[in-house]
């Protein structure tokens, strides 16, 4: 992470802090609190808003910075690699639960201006996919836009019961995320479709449309 | 690494319960069919096919059900051989919690990701527990550590599957005004182990009183344990059965057998607090020759009375007292009424004296064999023959003295050691004349 980012960051998780102590903090408190002058702080962000919204960008950026840090993460199966996300993030949320349960609908959900916690989650959710060899053939076919989309609205309903979970630990979220990370696996990993059309292309080329269809493929064929 | 999902719901775990019986069911109603169209159906690959079955539905379930699975495996001679053999793998294999689940517990019970707060942790568990996994790890100051990990919502399961189990045990037995009493035992003890600062508490005080020469138990290590995260000192060893692929000489597999009966007296000794979980996964052999003792999940102090009268059966059955043995199994609750006025109190009664006579023989003379096939033999078929009815019967704290018993002739007889018994016979002898003389 280079040295930019890391002030970013830092930036935006005082200023999630200085947002529940009060809605309406202005950046020369900010600043005080940080002990940086405000223009470094301008030089930065924009304004006050995009700090806070950063803080949510930020969030899958440190989670990216620590899968490095983890054993053997490439060997991951497509399971642990999305709970991990999950759990990484709702980990790095629950530093900051009440600033998250306070803002999340506002910066994240309902958000009107450009936020990028969106394309840095999706871009996450892509990679996770195109990155595992263990994918069923046939179910590559759903990767698309609509399926990061989908996912990424599947988060906003994990963030929804995170808030309602009373359990020790929000031990029911984790447990949620862990059936939703193997159900997936299961439905991505599943190779009934690649087995599927395999024996429909044996049945097919065998039926009299098939052969047909071969006949005129080897027709139109041209002499060498 | 695959990563299996556990069912947490009680429908889910209901199913699965469902699933497995009819599993079984499917198994040997096929064997039956084969056998009456004149097919050859081996009954041994039967029996395998179903425990497989029944094991791999089992170990999904985790918690309550492998506890049973467990118990299934400790006692033996209740099932068939192939169907033991298969259950046995309960001791040590359940479906391994995800990586990423794993880190996520630890930062949120210990305050920060494994490799922060470990010098070096190993993500692929080291042993499986029923509720839960062990991890080894290095501590910042060099000390190598196990940490057990605990499956999120495992204490919700534990309720609900003993609901479960009440409705299904209801259902079988005459007297269902016992058995709340057996359960609610159980689901006490089962509750007991998901706090793991009450197991840290009991390494404590078990490396306190047994960590000598003889035996080596693990420290608590509290500044790395939570309710469901809980870091010991590691201790090297082997189990059982890697133990046993080794070819080892009679000699030591005398020297660890002794060290277990041991280790099982001087517990009978000062009978504060019993290891109840004798099975072979909690066991090591270390390799400077000591008994590693490793899982503090399920200790039990039972009721001087009752711990007394039972220890009382041992002698009692060896002078063959016959009033006193009818006497003591009356005051345990195993028999109703005198043997001589029923026959079924009479059933009960010629099994327990003959089968308490073969649990005492170890101590009628100085040496014992446990190895000794006709003493395997003898034992199995008594527990094949028990008179099984629908009757329960006996005290609710003989679920886990026998275990604890049970457990350790079974494992004894599986490492079929010979093991020297006068320093024994004394301390049940001064433990129950110092009550006496009291």
């Amino acid at each position: 992470m280079d040295k930019e980012t890391t002030q970013r960051i830092k930036v935006a998780e005082a200023a999630a802090n200085k947002y529940i102590e009060n809605q309406r903090f202005t950046i020369s408190s900010l600043s005080k609190e940080l002990k940086m002058k405000p223009e470094t702080i301008y030089s930065l962000f924009p304004n006050r808003s995009s700090i806070l919204r950063y803080y949510y960008t930020s969030r899958v950026l440190i989670c990216r910075d620590q899968n490095q840090s983890i054993d053997d993460y490439d060997n991951f199966s497509l399971s642990e690699k999305l709970s991990n996300f999950f759990l990484t993030l709702i980990d790095l949320f629950g530093d900051k639960r009440e600033f998250v349960l306070a803002t999340y609908k506002e910066f994240v959900v309902c958000s009107v201006t450009r936020n990028k916690f969106e394309p840095e989650f999706k871009d996450e959710i892509r990679n996770i996919f195109l990155s595992d060899d263990k994918i069923a053939t046939s179910s590559r076919i759903f990767f698309n836009s609509i399926l990061w989309h989908a996912i990424y609205l599947q988060f906003h309903v994990l963030i929804k019961f995170w808030k309602e979970d009373e359990s020790r630990n929000y031990e029911n979220t984790m447990a949620l995320i862990d059936k939703w990370s193997t159900f997936t696996e299961e439905l991505f990993y599943n190779k009934v479709l690649d087995k599927g059309f395999d024996f429909g292309k044996f049945l097919f080329y065998r039926s009299p449309l098939g052969k047909c269809a071969m006949e005129r493929g080897s027709e139109q064929r041209p002499s060498v | 690494m695959s990563s299996e999902d556990f069912p947490s719901t009680k429908y889910e775990r209901g199913k699965i319960f469902a699933k497995t019986g009819l599993k079984v069911g499917s198994n040997y109603a096929a064997h039956y069919l084969k056998s009456l169209s004149g097919g050859s159906s081996d009954k041994s690959d039967v029996h395998r096919k179903t425990a497989g079955e029944v094991f791999s539905e089992f170990v999904k379930l985790r918690g309550t059900a492998l506890k049973i699975a467990q118990s299934f495996s400790v006692d033996q001679g209740f099932l068939p051989d192939e169907f033991s053999e298969v259950m046995t793998k309960a001791q040590y294999s359940v479906p391994p919690i995800n990586r990423s689940l794993v880190r996520s517990i630890i930062r949120r019970e210990l305050g920060g990701y494994p490799e922060q707060i470990f010098s070096s942790f190993n993500a692929d568990s080291i042993a499986a527990a029923s509720i839960g996994q062990v991890h080894k790890a290095t501590l910042k100051d060099g000390r190598k550590a196990a940490i057990k990990i605990q499956y999120p919502g495992v204490k919700d399961t534990i309720s609900s599957d003993i609901a479960l189990a009440r409705t299904l045990f209801k259902r079988l037995v005459s007297d269902k005004s016992v058995i709340d009493e057996y359960v609610d035992e159980i689901r006490l003890t089962l509750i007991d182990e998901t706090d793991y600062t009450k197991e840290g508490e009991s390494i404590n005080r078990f490396h306190r009183r047994f960590t000598n020469e003889e035996v080596t138990t693990p420290e608590w290590i509290p500044e790395y344990s939570t309710e469901r995260v809980l870091t010991m000192t590691y201790i090297d060893g082997v189990h059982l059965d890697d133990f046993l692929s080794t070819d080892p000489s009679q000699e030591k597999k005398n020297h660890y057998g002794q060290l277990l009966w041991n280790f099982f007296h001087r517990q009978v000794e000062d009978h504060e607090e019993i290891h109840a979980d004798t099975h072979p996964g909690n066991f090591l052999f270390t390799p400077d020759g000591k008994l590693g003792v490793i899982d503090f999940g399920c200790v039990k102090s039972f009721p001087e009375e009752f711990f007394m009268d039972y220890l009382r059966l041992l002698p009692t059955h060896l002078v063959r007292d016959e009033s006193e043995i009818k006497a003591l199994y009356k005051k345990l609750g195993i028999l109703k009424d005198d043997p001589e006025n029923s026959k079924k109190e009479n059933q009960f009664y010629q099994f327990c004296i003959n089968y308490g006579y073969a649990f005492a023989m170890p101590y009628l003379n100085d040496t014992f064999d446990f190895g000794d096939p006709e003493y395997r033999n003898m034992i199995r078929q008594f527990t094949k023959k028990a008179p099984v009815s629908n009757e329960p019967r006996g005290n609710k704290h003989f679920i886990y003295s026998t275990r604890v018993h049970l457990g350790l002739y079974h494992f004894l007889m599986r490492l079929g050691a010979e093991v020297a018994t006068t320093e024994s016979k004394k301390i049940v002898d001064n433990v129950l004349s110092a009550k006496t003389s009291v």
